[in-house]
């Protein structure tokens, strides 16, 4: 005990303030970083920077959404096919009834929250494993989206067509530079987000479930209303997710997401989410994500055959994990 | 109460998946986009004369390419029947939901042997995976018709006729239209560089596009003096003609990249990476996917053009990301396969076989177009959105 008093004040103001992970994880960025733009001349441009926002859009609107599960001692796998599903039903409503993009956005939230809640009432109601729960959403909203849009592959209104405004909501184009504005919003939500976990009473139970659900449940908590809430939430930011990744892709292939959520699921536990519930922060898991997205922007620039890339970010969330068991068994001792 | 809510959520659930289904059971996708439940054109047997069922398995129906293909195919049986004056063909198509999802075409090929057919349409995504159902297929003595990228090496009698594009030729005629572009930027005291980008190396169609291209650049290109080094996925840099020079002395690099999944996303990091690179001058899609992971990398960086100092890029098929990049000038130009008659041609060699006549392979042909012709009729009857 006298032990760890001193190895608590012997840690830096830099560590307490942001946790030992995530400073360990900064430095990671800045390694990645450099590595990238010494190895790669290409790598070293601005337009790197805006592809690799493109990509972080919408892994970090899941991986914010998918932290709160986590959180809980949960999870939400139907994100990545969810996000696929939800867009290309969007995409169904304004290419093909010939509605407005606004409603298309509307529609795609709607089937986001609709799956987030259906999670959340079957895990907390019927107190089944959400590994097992949200693997069975997985595939039905994989399967869904195919049948809703007619097994077609869906598109979203391109740069110039009508209806492109939606683009705009992430980048815009000043004089021939393009601004990923998009940053501006996350960093809202980030902000916001980190204020519902921290400062909320929905927060501060969502983490108490993740601690000690018994505890929480002989308090008096309704569990159930907040173990929902989590997954409400991931829903949310799901739905946030597929405009996100509609509006800069166009394209959505139906079938395909299986895997995107491990991306933002990944990009959580590097964060500093532990997969065992009770901790996490939603700025941990912005770096997170950025680690993710870095390597998925950095790595074919470095000359990587595809398939090396996933066996790299494989061994980079391999560590992250050993990096937060480590941790437990050292609070544990 | 817990089993109350899990009955009755079991039960919605049942509900709706049985409402969305059209019945058929074994139809992953329908094919239409109006109604899901019109894939299936039911033959009346109220006829006097002879009726045939065919089952077509197609690749799926993710990009539009698919969905003309059906058109195609819908309107020559409807076209037969009005011929015939009475509903003497009926058609079920089915295809799975991802061109990687070789194990539900098996599912569906097997299902289609299954209702016993008269004749049965086939795109294989893996032959291999097919071969057990294939030999059920002659057994049962159903004639087994190729379309699109037809059945490559199926076993010998079993397929008894191909309507196909031959994707080796169509990734020469996009080397041929690229290559006219680029000529003048081409020369033995300079070095740039060409890049493919693939959205697969398994599928068969692809794959042979691919090598074309990359083959039929190389003939160009070693006519003219030119040293080329191929470099980048393994199994292009292992089937094409292969290079003529190294890395150093090239005056031609062309770099394949295949992403590990065949999503816009992933085939856009790839191009970009490509687009990237400063001695670039050209750049191929070898696929709709593969073309708008060009068109999209592009819309970041804004490289590509048809003007002298910016890179040509050529793609394949149609979509109206394409279409909206060949008209607009950021895409030079596109191949164009002819899906209609590809699904026309195949009802037509169905019918012959499932009347006992003899059938032989049918090229259905491609073009290559430009924002100069992609309005010509030729042209425009095989583009779709």
């Amino acid at each position: 005990m006298g032990n760890d008093k001193k190895a608590q004040k012997r840690k830096s103001s830099l560590t307490r303030t942001f946790g030992t992970q995530e400073v360990i994880v900064v430095g990671v960025i800045v390694i990645l970083f450099l590595f990238f733009s010494l190895a790669s001349q290409s790598f070293r441009r601005y337009t790197t920077v805006v592809t690799l926002c493109n990509y972080m859009y919408y892994i970090l609107l899941m991986a914010i959404g998918v932290t709160f599960p986590l959180i809980t001692a949960g999870v939400d796998l139907s994100i990545g096919t969810g996000i696929i599903c939800y867009s290309i039903v969007g995409s169904y409503v304004i290419s093909q009834m010939h509605m407005p993009v606004g409603v298309g956005m509307v529609v795609t939230m709607a089937l986001a929250l609709l799956f987030g809640f259906l999670n959340g009432i079957i895990i907390a109601k019927l107190d089944l494993p959400p590994f097992i729960v949200t693997l069975c959403t997985m595939m039905i909203v994989r399967g869904l989206g195919s049948i809703l849009a007619g097994g077609l592959s869906g598109v979203w209104p391109m740069a110039g067509s009508p209806g492109s405004w939606c683009r705009s909501i992430f980048k815009i184009n000043a004089g021939g530079k393009i601004i990923p504005i998009g940053m501006i919003w996350m960093i809202l939500l980030i902000v916001i987000m980190s204020f519902v976990l921290r400062k909320t009473r929905t927060g501060r139970y969502i983490i108490a479930i993740g601690s000690n659900k018994e505890a929480l449940r002989l308090s008096g908590v309704n569990v159930v209303k907040w173990q929902v809430a989590a997954y409400l939430i991931s829903g949310f930011f799901a739905g946030l997710a597929a405009i996100a990744y509609a509006c800069t892709f166009s394209n959505i292939t139906p079938g395909t997401g299986a895997g995107l959520e491990l991306d933002a699921i990944g990009g959580a536990i590097i964060g500093g989410t532990s997969m065992t519930g009770g901790s996490g922060s939603i700025f941990g898991t912005f770096l997170g994500v950025l680690v993710i997205s870095l390597l998925k922007t950095g790595l074919p620039y470095v000359g990587l055959q595809a398939n090396w890339q996933q066996i790299i970010t494989g061994l980079v969330l391999i560590g992250a994990v050993t990096m937060d068991m480590t941790k437990r068994h050292k609070a544990a001792g | 109460m817990k089993r109350t809510i899990a009955l009755v959520l079991a039960t919605v659930m049942a509900l709706s998946v049985a409402a969305c289904s059209n019945g058929g059971g074994t139809t992953a996708s329908s094919a239409s986009a109006d109604s899901a439940a019109s894939a299936t054109d039911s033959g009346a047997k109220s006829g006097n004369g002879k009726t045939y069922h065919f089952e077509v398995v197609s690749k799926g129906f993710q990009s539009t390419y698919w969905q003309a293909v059906y058109k195609g195919a819908q309107s020559e049986i409807k076209k037969l029947n009005d011929k015939a004056g009475y509903e003497k063909y009926s058609m079920n198509f089915v295809g799975p939901d991802s061109e990687s999802d070789v194990a539900a075409q098996v599912q569906q090929f097997t299902s289609a042997l299954n209702a016993k057919p008269s004749a049965i349409g086939l795109a294989a995504l893996d032959v291999n995976a097919l071969l057990a159902s294939i030999k059920k297929a002659q057994e049962a003595k159903i004639p087994i018709i190729g379309f699109d990228s037809g059945v490559p090496n199926a076993p010998k009698g079993a397929v008894l006729a191909n309507a196909s594009t031959d994707n080796y030729a169509a990734g020469k005629v996009a080397a041929d239209g690229m290559y006219k572009k680029i000529k003048g930027r081409l020369g033995k005291d300079k070095k740039v560089r060409i890049g493919v980008v693939s959205q697969d190396a398994t599928s068969e169609s692809i794959t042979n596009r691919g090598l074309g291209f990359i083959d039929g650049m190389i003939e160009k290109l070693t006519a003219d003096g030119l040293k080329v080094f191929v470099t980048g996925n393994q199994k292009y840099v292992g089937d094409s003609k292969g290079s003529t020079g190294t890395q150093a002395n090239a005056n031609v690099i062309l770099e394949v990249r295949v992403p590990s999944q065949t999503t816009t996303e992933l085939c856009a990091t790839e191009a970009g990476v490509i687009l990237n690179e400063s001695d670039t001058i050209a750049i191929f899609g070898t696929n709709q996917t593969g073309a708008e992971g060009v068109v999209t990398a592009d819309e970041t960086l804004h490289v590509c053009g048809t003007g002298d100092d910016q890179i040509i890029a050529v793609g394949f098929d149609s979509g109206s990301v394409l279409k909206g990049a060949v008209s607009g000038g950021s895409m030079y130009g596109a191949v164009t396969q002819a899906p209609v008659s590809i699904g026309s041609t195949v009802v037509d060699l169905m019918a012959a076989a499932a009347e006992g006549q003899s059938v032989k392979d049918k090229d259905t042909g491609c073009a290559f177009y430009t924002s100069e012709n992609i309005g010509s009729p030729e042209i425009a009857q095989n583009l779709y959105d």
